[in-house]
């Protein structure tokens, strides 16, 4: 019986969704009170699956065939395993927790029916992704998340920069999906399965069976990941993705939806060869820092956070190029709790200020907002990788890994750590300490419980989520033994500094550097200071390195000039000699077709047909 | 007597009915109408669920001789080609129906006509003989031009009519020149499309002949689909016809140029179309990629979803063009998808254009809150359009390029582009520009869809594209031995062994893996 749970997992969200759609949309609470026991009902059902079945159940893949035809086979199953179940308590447990703060935040829109069915649509996508055991649902699911979180945060979409942002993060993953797509077509006609299990049976009995192709099927299904997890040349749409409410932004954009692309990549780490590992890596790598140095210069509360993210999922993106899968899950584990922890607590910070999100209005709010602050400072400790955190296990196996591989990615990866704390700091410094800048700093008080509660669950993963034995776990999965010995808490504590020492400590270095730096300008700092320092660099940071103006550019000349042109041949050539002149715009050429426009269907009718004849005659040629 | 000639007579008989009836018996038409062509459609219900998946051949066949000189006969079965779209187009139909409610005018020539072209369309898909197969589709086709020409809208009604009618009239002639070329090579004084599928693959039309009858059937059908470059009429025609017109016609008259081909063109001259596939997958390129260029820069709705449908029709010649079973399955699902889509969204638009007066973007913003319904019902066609999964459509798509990858894997991918961006990117600009947005001051008195036999329409046509999204082996498990027939064909005589239907059929099961 229990073997039914997952299916229970994954499907009571679709049947939240579609309840409220039908039935409860009007309805606020009872929308959100659906909503919400679906959730944790999956959370519960996940940990009851555990219990029962442990971490390795004996059967784990439950498939049912979706479509056979001819040598084409997709089936819809559920893969059981550390790594899966372990990923179903992510999004169950956290997002647990952001749908009851949800039912706070959104308690005075009227279409909160709305917003509950669609965070419900996209619980169960991403449980999809989560549990597929093939490449084409995954796919399948991995377009239901795009489409689940254009709706999320298109949430506002009378406002137009919402409706604006939902379109261009929709569009954006559109190709990373494009990129996946195609490189899921090329490991099905060179292996022909899409199944992970058969798929990676093959490889591993013949590690060159994809040929040539290994190193562009690689790459092509990370473009997958590219879009999702907002890695560079792909980050775009995250920033920009703000604009829906905060705990979408906690609960896609720190959660699950861009830990997708990651999960991803360490479910099918056997199509990995080295090259291909190697461009990730630096891709990841190369993300983590842009992102921590536009993080620095923003002044937006959730805008910091969203850099943070990108710069943290390059982090992870990093960790596999450099062959540890292992390392990239514990971070996207602790990372999931610790960064949706801190988004609510922006939110928290948001609803008090009634929405403002510019930290430099804000100030002071440690005493209006004692246990929102206490979290977030939490939050922010974890995120930044101070012992013992859960975040500073995490990211210490992270550079440790790059220390093993890749001495320059290490040194990158110790300045994004400092540039992290640096952020970090500098946004608790002036936000939360200090004087109040504005009135509504003054008048901010704590949200209600049911916004508070989540926090302060959320807060023990981010404590204690490092000596939960995530990593002894993950390595069981990956095979390979766990780096830390384990032993009394003390023992684990230490055991980063015992076992990879230079590290560890460079790490912790960095970090005590980045908060000096942001203790130094930002602690009762009335403006920002660093703008009149660095001149230019500033702003050029600030404004993303003109990324987003650069691809408008090279949109408008290559895609959109094609449409340009394709509809310019559509109207004067290739419809042109029937043309009658469409309005005002077509006179010039009207003037001169009207020789050819006697009005007699008759020889319209021949001259069409002659051109027929022609083409024909010419193809017929060609084709003999 | 079979149950389609029931499903074909009932829409007969309410013809006949409202021809008996004076003009001004409005609400008897009408109901006479929608009674008809709902029976037609429970009846295709029945039909689909009672057909027997594990048959190749056709079923349900009725066979009633005509002229016995020539070999034509009333000759009416459904194998796997043509079950899902009978299936589709009874359920278009009956919606096409309930969506007539507009016209006010003539009401009794229109439903006389609507009633014919239903007819016309049924027929023409369940026929297995070629005369009446092609006898049907003319059937059809008229009334489509009379109703652009008497109730269409626009002010380019008339020339949309001239072009339509030119343009396809034209593809109907050079269609039947290559039917009946057929007829005479082969020699057999038949025209029972099974009875010369089986003459040909024994003793095939000589491969000079194949070579000049394929193009005619190829551009004949190719025109009748708006095969690229032959398109221009299709958003024209669709701009300025009727909504039920455009739902029938977009979504299932147009779909008999692509049936004829996988139906009779390939299988009964393979040696043709292996020559011919590299043509009609470059040109297949001309429909998804430059009408989907073309659909980006409308400002039109119409004119963007008109393109947007041609543009779709690129991926069934794709599939068609692979010559694959998996390609072909693909290219059937697509044609019922597309059918299904494309009648919702001609319905939805027909019912925002009645209601704002006008389908040009620019005039149109913020419409989601006033109409909550139509506009969310109009949001996950666009988003079905574009290729979601969940809905049909994505199957189809999907199914088309794993068959084509082996065969024509740089058109493939360009192909996917098309899907996946290009198709993106216009259906999202659409949202944003109509739904999304500040809500503007000009259209206040919006009404939401509240009849009930609209919203019924809207219901029947979403529910059927996430029905087959989500179980596609509804259909394809039901394509897939006709499909299968079709490959064998087709394929190179060396390797023509019909082992795919005995393997195919052997690994239903689903593998256990531990």
């Amino acid at each position: 019986m229990s073997y039914a749970f997952p299916w229970f997992v994954l499907f009571l969200p679709l049947f939240a969704a579609v309840g409220i759609v039908l039935f409860t949309l009007k309805n606020r609470n009872v929308s959100a009170t659906i909503s919400i026991a679906a959730i944790v009902g999956g959370f519960f059902l996940t940990l009851l699956f555990l219990v029962n079945h442990g971490w390795t159940p004996g059967r784990n893949e439950v498939n049912w065939l979706w479509m056979v035809v001819g040598d084409l086979r997709i089936e819809f199953g559920l893969r059981l395993d550390p790594l899966s179940l372990l990923m179903l308590l992510v999004v169950t447990g956290v997002g647990g927790a952001i749908h009851i703060y949800s039912r706070g935040y959104m308690h005075d829109d009227p279409n909160a029916g709305r917003y509950f069915a669609s965070l419900s649509l996209f619980t169960f996508s991403m449980l999809g992704v989560v549990l597929s055991t093939n490449f084409v649902q995954m796919f399948i699911f991995w377009e239901l998340v795009g489409v689940s979180s254009y709706l999320l945060i298109g949430f506002w979409y009378a406002r137009p920069s919402a409706a604006d942002a939902c379109k261009k993060a929709f569009l954006t993953n559109r190709l990373g999906d494009f990129g996946f797509l195609w490189g899921i077509l090329m490991v099905w006609g060179a292996l022909g399965s899409v199944n992970f299990v058969e798929l990676e049976a093959t490889l591993k009995a013949n590690p060159v069976a994809l040929g040539s192709l290994a190193t562009a099927a690689g790459l092509l299904v990370f473009c997958g990941a590219l879009g999702k997890s907002a890695q560079f040349p792909l980050h775009v749409w995250l920033p920009d993705a703000m604009e829906g409410p905060t705990p979408v932004s906690a609960l896609i954009h720190a959660a699950t939806m861009v830990a997708a692309g990651v999960y991803m990549l360490c479910r099918v780490f056997f199509i990995f060869n080295g090259p291909a590992l190697e461009v990730i890596a630096w891709i990841g790598g190369f993300t983590a820092l842009i992102a921590a140095l536009m993080a620095t210069r923003q002044d937006d509360i959730k805008r910091i956070l969203a850099y943070s993210t990108l710069s943290q999922l390059g982090y992870m993106v990093m960790a596999v190029g450099l062959q540890g899968t292992v390392p990239a899950m514990y971070h996207l584990t602790t990372h999931a709790a610790f960064k949706a922890m801190l988004f609510l607590g922006a939110g928290s910070v948001i609803h008090a200020m009634h929405h403002e999100q510019n930290i430099w209005k804000m100030g002071g709010l440690r005493e209006r907002m004692p246990i929102t602050y206490r979290t977030f400072l939490l939050g922010t400790l974890a995120l930044c990788g101070v012992p013992p955190f859960s975040g500073f296990f995490s990211k210490d196996e992270v550079l440790t890994q790059a220390f093993e591989h890749n001495p320059v990615l290490f040194a990158i990866a110790t300045l994004v750590a400092m540039l992290t704390t640096f952020y970090m700091f500098r946004l608790v410094f002036v936000a939360f300490r200090g004087g109040h800048r504005a009135d509504a700093a003054s008048h901010a008080h704590e949200s209600p419980g049911v916004m508070t509660w989540p926090l302060m669950f959320l807060a023990i993963p981010t404590v204690f989520a490092g000596f939960w034995g995530i990593e002894t776990l993950l390595a069981h999965q990956f095979g390979g033994a766990a780096v830390h010995a384990s032993g009394s808490m003390l023992d684990h504590l230490f055991s980063p500094f015992n076992h990879a020492p230079a590290s560890a400590f460079l790490g912790l270095g960095a970090v005590g550097i980045g908060f000096l730096l942001a203790q130094r300008l930002y602690a009762n700092a009335e403006t920002d200071p660093l703008p009149e320092k660095l001149g230019w660099v500033s702003e050029f940071v600030r404004d993303r390195f003109y990324l987003d103006e650069l691809y408008a550019i090279l949109i408008r000349i290559t895609h959109d000039a094609l449409a340009q042109v394709s509809d310019a041949l559509d109207r004067w050539v290739v419809s042109g000699f029937l043309v009658k002149g469409t309005h005002g715009s077509v006179e010039l050429l009207g003037r001169g077709l009207r020789l050819l426009q006697t009005g007699s269907l008759q020889t319209y009718a021949l001259m069409f047909a002659v051109g027929v004849a022609a083409l024909l005659y010419f193809l017929l040629g060609g084709a003999q | 007597m079979s149950t389609i000639t029931y499903i074909l007579l009932w829409p007969l008989l309410g013809a006949v009915c409202v021809a008996a009836l004076p003009g001004s018996f409005r609400f008897a038409i009408r109901s006479i109408a929608l009674a008809t062509t709902f029976i037609s459609m429970i009846l295709a219900i029945l039909l689909f669920v009672g057909f027997d998946a594990s048959v190749a051949g056709p079923q349900f066949v009725q066979k009633v001789p005509w002229v016995q000189a020539l070999g034509i006969s009333y000759h009416v079965g459904v194998d796997g080609l043509n079950i899902g779209l009978l299936l589709m187009g009874a359920i278009v139909a009956f919606t096409a129906a309930c969506m007539s409610s507009e016209i006010e005018t003539r009401l009794k020539e229109y439903y006389i006509l609507l009633l014919v072209m239903t007819v016309g369309i049924l027929s023409a898909f369940a026929s297995l003989d070629l005369f009446f197969f092609y006898f049907f589709h003319e059937l059809a086709l008229i009334p489509t031009f009379i109703m652009i020409g008497l109730w269409g809208r626009g002010e380019n009604r008339n020339y949309a009519t001239y072009k339509i009618t030119i343009y396809l009239s034209i593809g109907a002639l050079l269609a039947l020149i290559g039917l009946i070329s057929i007829y005479v090579q082969t020699g057999a004084r038949t025209f029972d499309i099974i009875e010369l599928t089986r003459l040909v693959s024994a003793k095939p039309i000589g491969a000079q002949s194949q070579g000049i009858i394929f193009p005619f059937l190829l551009f004949g059908f190719g025109i009748l689909v708006s095969l690229w470059p032959f398109h221009t009429w299709a958003p024209l025609g669709y701009a300025a016809a009727p909504t039920a017109t455009a739902m029938l016609h977009a979504g299932v008259l147009k779909k008999f140029g692509l049936y004829g081909l996988i139906r009779v063109a390939i299988p009964l001259l393979p040696d043709a179309a292996r020559d011919w596939t590299q043509v009609l997958a470059l040109l297949c390129l001309g429909n998804i990629l430059y009408c989907g260029f073309v659909a980006m820069r409308q400002k039109n709705l119409l004119l963007l979803i008109g393109n947007s449908s041609v543009a779709h029709m690129g991926f069934v010649f794709l599939g068609i063009a692979s010559l694959s079973l998996v390609g072909i399955t693909g290219a059937v699902l697509v044609m019922i998808a597309h059918g299904f889509l494309a009648a919702l969204t001609f319905a939805l638009i027909g019912f925002l254009h009645r209601q704002t007066g006008t389908v040009e973007m620019d005039r149109l913003g913020g419409l989601l809150p006033r109409i909550p319904f139509v506009g969310a019902v109009m949001i996950m066609a666009m988003l079905a359009g574009c290729g979601l999964p969940g809905f049909a459509n994505f199957v189809g798509e999907v199914t088309v390029f794993f068959g084509a990858w082996k065969v024509f894997p740089v058109i493939t991918v360009l192909a996917l582009w098309g899907a996946l961006v290009i198709g993106g990117v216009y259906m999202l600009r659409a949202i944003r520009t109509v739904f999304h947005g500040p809500a503007t001051t000009a259209f206040e008195s919006l009404k939401d869809a509240v009849h009930p036999l609209a919203r019924l329409s809207f219901v029947l046509l979403l529910g059927s594209l996430l029905l087959f999204g989500f179980f596609p082996r509804l259909l394809s498990d039901k394509i897939r031995p006709a499909a299968d027939q079709i490959a064998a064909m087709v394929a190179p005589r060396e390797t023509t062994a019909p082992v795919l239907a005995g393997t195919s059929a052997a690994t239903d099961e689903p593998i256990l893996r531990r």
